[in-house]
């Protein structure tokens, strides 16, 4: 049993906003000369762009006066059309290829800060917030850096060259193209301020959604058995009220937002028009130019619109950048250099805890003054009601956690001080949970020891009588999420392969052989006994079986050890050991 | 207008999302469209002046290049200046009127199917995953009825996409017709090339996302086994091999640039060439007199604009044919109907022995039976039969089941396994689902669980909101809360089926004590193999291959070598 439910999700790390950019900053000059070629093609793209208009102006004008170049004139379009194509599908491409090469590289350093996780860490993260950063943010951040980035350049690129061209066309008629802009700044900035949250609740709803109609599905059998038909439909009638609520608020957002900047953006065309007319008519500027101008302001429309609708987008991808970032190797650990141990090395494998108390929640200990001395290659079987600390005390063996108050020392070695590397070859937990990884059965049991030889995969697999279904399936056997299911006790047959593999000195078994049925654990537990030899082993144990072939049984009530000694002491000492074991023989 | 709307505007959710007509999936698209006709209805008038207005933008400008500068009159300058404003105006008004019908439909057709799927997989019950998987209904549940609401979300759009196209034809035709049919010849040949052309491309980002969905479960698996990972090794391994499956997910998509990119040229060329070769026309009917500059302009962004609406059509006959393959999916689920009968009439269940005479099991009124199962599929079946989820001549009181109400069946008896399901939630209000009871029955049920321990370990205890199956809680602490539920629900009949094997002995001893206590003097029937709980029971029955084979208590069945061999196998030659 796991022990705290609800526990901490104390979540993990988010890097600051600061760092963010300075990662993103680090990475555009490490790729300066593809960001560089992106830029300059996008723009040489957006300036292609950029003589249609004009050269209809000088069409219009040329027409309307008579003259007669339109062959010339439309061929320079068509060449101009041609232009701009190609060179945007090139600048297209080499952004997608920076992108790809930028992204591979973020989630690799994101997966590789994860598999450096502390151990007490990966214990409280709560894998809620894990998977959501693995997938989620990953992709968030793929939007962002393979489209939202890329887009926001080319927008950005296209407005300034059109700007440029408005300015060549006649300084004055730039002016009347910018009267959108405080128009659209103020009402971008009201809107981008409240739409992140107001969009992040509409998702959130529809989560909900989903997941209680996953409930009402997968627990269809108990909705029937206690007839909570009316309860199920409620609960979806009143998440609806929740998501309409939250689709309510976004489309008041939009329905101040895009009328708004609808306005903001027929106006410059007007102005420009307007303007550009009165100027003509007072023989300022010419019909060409005007044309020109007025079609460039039309043409920064999509631009804009670009740009504001990726800002957000943007954002949305820095928040998943910092998110995955928080997730990263420490500068003090790492990999491979993990701290050399204080002490020499460990030869007298003797472990005591002295004075044990442990709490989760302060002022809750879960364990209240615990001692205990193993011997070297004893078998400590550990009993006791759910909630008395059995799975703690185990943990705080195993060096996951750090005791609130006294010492475990493996040889004299605190044991949550042992680098990682030493507390594996040290301690190892296999805990009823049990992971069946995607990839071959091979893989699944040779982790500690990828050289591993099959030889000794097969003396693994037989120590845990997982030998009769793991040669049928083959070594490489594709097991795992999407490959051969395996049933939870051949699963966590696995777990305890692994451990025959890996070899520590100390194993502590936390319900390790729950999952099979007695009969099988009792035998599986006896041959790994003999492969085990010498090794210490401490059991925590739900069946009595185990603690019955135990060398010492400790009774845990309450957090604390409340009966210690050997099978017959306590049947004799005649305490709750002993009630227990006549119940289980059925008072025969 | 906004204050019409907004009356409009429905209020969802509709207290009943009401019955579909006929169960095909073109009729239940209808019936959909049917039930929110004044807003389908409201949505096209705006989505029709919406484009229109936006069409005649161009028309505006041309006007007053034409009148107000070639013509050099101020006023009328001034005056197609303040068309052009008002047109922009107008269609910004239009188009948030139109969203915000959009909005409604989409929404009502979505909550309506979500409302009439949950209604289904309760009604279906227990026939659910024998007639249907989780994962099929839960994918009507997202995709479906996101494809169905994008349907009707585009209604409006997509006819007034069409709309604004007529009123564009119209006046290109009126003002030069052999431009015009260019025009309207070369926009849907556009349209419909690009759509060829990205027919492969669409099969190449299929491949992609199938495999960053693969890279996606890699790093799932990462952080699903991350424990095992980080305390026995095996994160170089991992790490490797997820970085070579990055860098292949890193080529593919590269891949598929060079393909968006190719398609990037056709999609930039044609609309181009098109302009082009408009211009050219046009300008040659300026010269000729049969055309004016300013017209000329016009159909510049006519050709330019012209491109939206046709594309609208395509995405909204797209959706259309998406949504009735997401509406088939929905019809055959809404079509499924339960495996056993609705029962006979209102006979009500008075209660006395339970009778399986296929096993010959016979389970006596007020006592506490204990069934032991030499084969774990037959505590299963027999469960099914007694609670009748599966159709069976079980009598209860010399009355077949098969011919009650199967509501007061399962009044009257309940059956929790251990595939039982604790739902999201107040504590409280998941564990007394039929009343609303005080915190002394509440902690009582507990108690009988041996479960307050579990309680004590929560934030605030009875009113903790629990997620969803019970994720936060181990498995043995969610056998004891299921048990409590069932304790707490009181029924004539309780059937348990092994629910104590998550727990340690000395919980089980505990529980075994207390749960007997509790029904005292009701009928209780536990499928179990462990001696703790058996020994607790007023009758013990053997069921070898779905018969009955002995009958007695734990102690006097223990002489039974068949009994003993399954009981007491835990004790080996010590």
């Amino acid at each position: 049993m796991s022990g705290t439910p609800g526990a901490s999700a104390a979540g993990l790390p988010v890097a600051s906003a600061r760092e963010v950019r300075r990662h993103a900053r680090r990475l555009a000059l490490r790729e300066r000369r593809s960001v560089a070629a992106a830029v300059g093609l996008h723009a040489l793209a957006a300036a292609s762009g950029l003589a249609g208009p004009w050269l209809l102006g000088r069409l219009v004008e040329d027409v309307t006066a008579g003259v007669d170049d339109v062959t010339r004139i439309t061929l320079l379009i068509s060449l101009f059309v041609v232009a701009q194509a190609v060179l945007s599908a090139l600048a297209m491409f080499v952004s997608a290829r920076l992108g790809e090469k930028v992204l591979a590289q973020l989630r690799e350093e994101f997966v590789h800060g994860v598999l450096a996780l502390p151990l007490g860490a990966v214990e409280e993260a709560g894998a809620g917030d894990l998977i959501t950063r693995t997938t989620r943010d990953v992709d968030l951040l793929a939007r962002a850096v393979r489209y939202a980035i890329p887009e926001t350049l080319i927008s950005v690129v296209t407005i300034v060259l059109t700007l440029g061209g408005l300015v060549l066309l006649g300084p004055l008629l730039a002016l009347p193209a910018l009267v959108g802009v405080p128009i659209l700044w103020a009402v971008t900035r009201w809107y981008l301020r409240r739409a992140r949250a107001a969009y992040l609740r509409e998702n959130a709803s529809y989560s909900q959604l989903a997941e209680g109609l996953a409930e009402t599905v997968d627990g269809a059998r108990t909705v029937e058995a206690f007839r909570l038909g009316s309860r199920r439909s409620a609960r979806m009638d009143r998440d609806i009220v929740t998501s309409y609520a939250a689709e309510r608020a976004t489309l008041r957002l939009r329905t101040v937002y895009l009328p708004t900047i609808d306005v903001a953006f027929v106006l410059p065309v007007v102005a420009t028009l307007v303007v550009g007319g009165l100027l003509h008519l007072d023989g300022v500027v010419s019909l060409a130019a005007v044309t020109a101008a007025t079609l460039y302001t039309q043409q920064l429309l999509a631009p804009v619109d670009t740009l504001l609708f990726w800002l957000n987008e943007l954002q949305i991808g820095g928040a998943a950048m910092a998110r995955l970032r928080g997730v990263r190797r420490d500068p003090a650990y790492p990999e491979g250099e993990w701290a050399a141990p204080a002490t020499d090395t460990v030869n007298e494998e003797m472990i005591e805890v002295r004075g044990v108390s442990h709490a989760y929640r302060p002022g809750h200990d879960v364990l209240h003054d615990v001692s205990l001395t193993i011997a070297p290659g004893e078998r400590l079987a550990v009993v006791g009601p759910s909630g008395a600390g059995k799975s703690t005390l185990g943990k705080l063996l195993a060096g996951v956690h750090t005791p609130r108050a006294g010492t475990i020392t493996v040889g004299g070695v605190p044991v949550s001080s042992l680098p990682l590397d030493r507390l594996r070859t040290e301690v190892a937990l296999v805990t009823q949970e049990h992971h069946v990884f995607r990839g071959t059965l091979r893989d699944n049991v040779v982790l500690a020891r990828p050289s591993a030889s099959d030889a000794s995969v097969e003396a693994a697999l037989r120590a845990v009588d997982a030998w009769d279904w793991a040669s049928t399936l083959g070594l490489s056997a594709a097991v795992g999420s999407g490959g051969a299911e395996l049933s939870p006790a051949q699963a966590q047959q696995l777990a305890l392969a692994r451990l025959v593999l890996a070899d520590p000195h100390t194993l502590v078994l936390d319900e390790a052989t729950s999952l099979l049925d007695p009969r099988a654990a009792r035998h599986l537990e006896r041959s790994l006994a003999a492969v085990l030899a010498g090794r210490t082993v401490i059991a925590i144990a739900h069946r009595l079986h185990t603690a019955h072939d135990a060398d010492r049984i400790a009774v845990m009530e309450d957090g604390r050890i409340v009966e210690l000694g050997t099978h017959d002491e306590l049947v004799a000492a005649g305490g709750s050991y002993a009630a227990l074991w006549r119940s289980w023989h059925g008072g025969g | 207008m906004a204050t019409r709307v907004s009356n409009l505007v429905r209020r969802f959710p509709e207290p009943d999302p009401g019955v579909p007509s006929r169960l095909t999936p073109g009729r239940y698209l209808l019936w959909l469209a049917r039930v929110q006709f004044g807003v389908v209805l409201l949505g096209a008038f705006y989505g029709c002046l919406w484009p229109t207005a936006q069409a005649l933008i161009p028309y505006a400008v041309g006007r007053a290049i034409d009148d107000g500068l070639t013509g050099r009159d101020r006023g009328d300058l001034l005056l197609w200046g303040g068309v052009v404003l008002a047109l922009g105006v107008a269609q910004a008004a239009a188009g948030i009127l139109q969203d915000r019908c959009a909005l409604t439909n989409a929404l009502g057709a979505r909550y309506r199917t979500l409302q009439l799927v949950t209604r289904q997989a309760a009604r279906l019950g227990a026939t659910l995953p024998r007639k249907t998987s989780a994962g099929e209904v839960l994918s009507v549940g997202v995709a479906d009825v996101t494809a169905i609401g994008r349907a009707l979300d585009l209604s409006s759009r997509t006819i007034g996409a069409v709309a604004s196209i007529v009123v564009v034809a119209a006046i290109m035709l009126a003002t030069s017709w052999r431009l015009g049919l260019v025009v309207l010849a070369g926009v849907p040949l556009i349209v419909w090339a690009t759509a060829l052309l990205l027919r492969p491309l669409h099969d190449r980002q299929t491949r992609l996302r199938v495999q960053q969905a693969e890279l996606t479960a890699q790093a799932v698996d990462i952080v699903g086994g991350l424990r095992v990972l980080r305390g026995i090794g095996g994160e170089s391994l991992f790490g490797r091999r997820y970085d070579d499956e990055s860098q292949r997910v890193r080529h593919a998509g590269v891949h598929v640039a060079r393909a968006e990119a190719a398609l990037e040229v056709a999609r930039m060329l044609l609309p181009g060439l098109l302009v082009a070769a408009i211009v050219f026309l046009g300008a040659r009917q300026v010269l000729s007199g049969e055309l004016t500059g300013g017209q000329l302009v016009a159909f510049y962004g006519f050709a330019v604009f012209l491109a939206t609406p046709v594309r609208r059509i395509v995405v909204g006959a797209g959706a259309i044919m998406k949504a009735l393959v997401a509406a088939r999916r929905v019809v055959t689920l809404l079509a499924l109907s339960p495996s056993i009968g609705p029962g006979g009439g209102s006979a009500a269940l008075a209660g006395g022995v339970l009778v399986d005479p296929v096993s010959g099991l016979l389970v006596e009124e007020g006592r506490f039976t204990a069934v032991v199962c030499a084969a774990p599929g037959d505590a299963a079946a027999l469960a099914d039969r007694l609670g009748r989820y599966v159709e069976s001549s079980v009598t209860y009181g010399g009355l077949p089941l098969a011919s009650v109400d199967v509501d007061e069946v399962r009044r009257r008896i309940l059956v929790s396994g251990n595939d039982a399901r604790l739902f999201a939630g107040l504590l409280r209000t998941e564990l007394c689902v039929d009343r609303e009871a005080d915190d002394a029955e509440l902690l009582a049920a507990v108690d009988v669980a041996s479960a307050a321990d579990v309680l004590e370990a929560l934030p605030d205890g009875l009113d903790t909101v629990v997620a969803s199956g019970g994720k936060e809680f181990s498995g043995g602490q969610l056998q004891r809360l299921r048990l409590a539920r069932a304790v707490l629900t009181s029924p004539d009949v309780l059937v348990l089926v092994e629910p104590t094997s998550a727990v340690d002995a000395h919980t089980e001893a505990r529980i075994a004590a207390r749960l007997a206590a509790a029904r005292a003097g009701r009928t209780t029937v536990v499928f179990a193999t462990s001696p703790i709980l058996l020994d607790h029971a007023d009758s013990v029955v053997l069921v070898d291959a779905g018969a009955v084979v002995a009958t007695g208590t734990h102690a006097s069945l223990l002489a039974d070598p068949r009994y003993r061999a399954l009981v007491a196998r835990e004790e080996g030659p010590a």
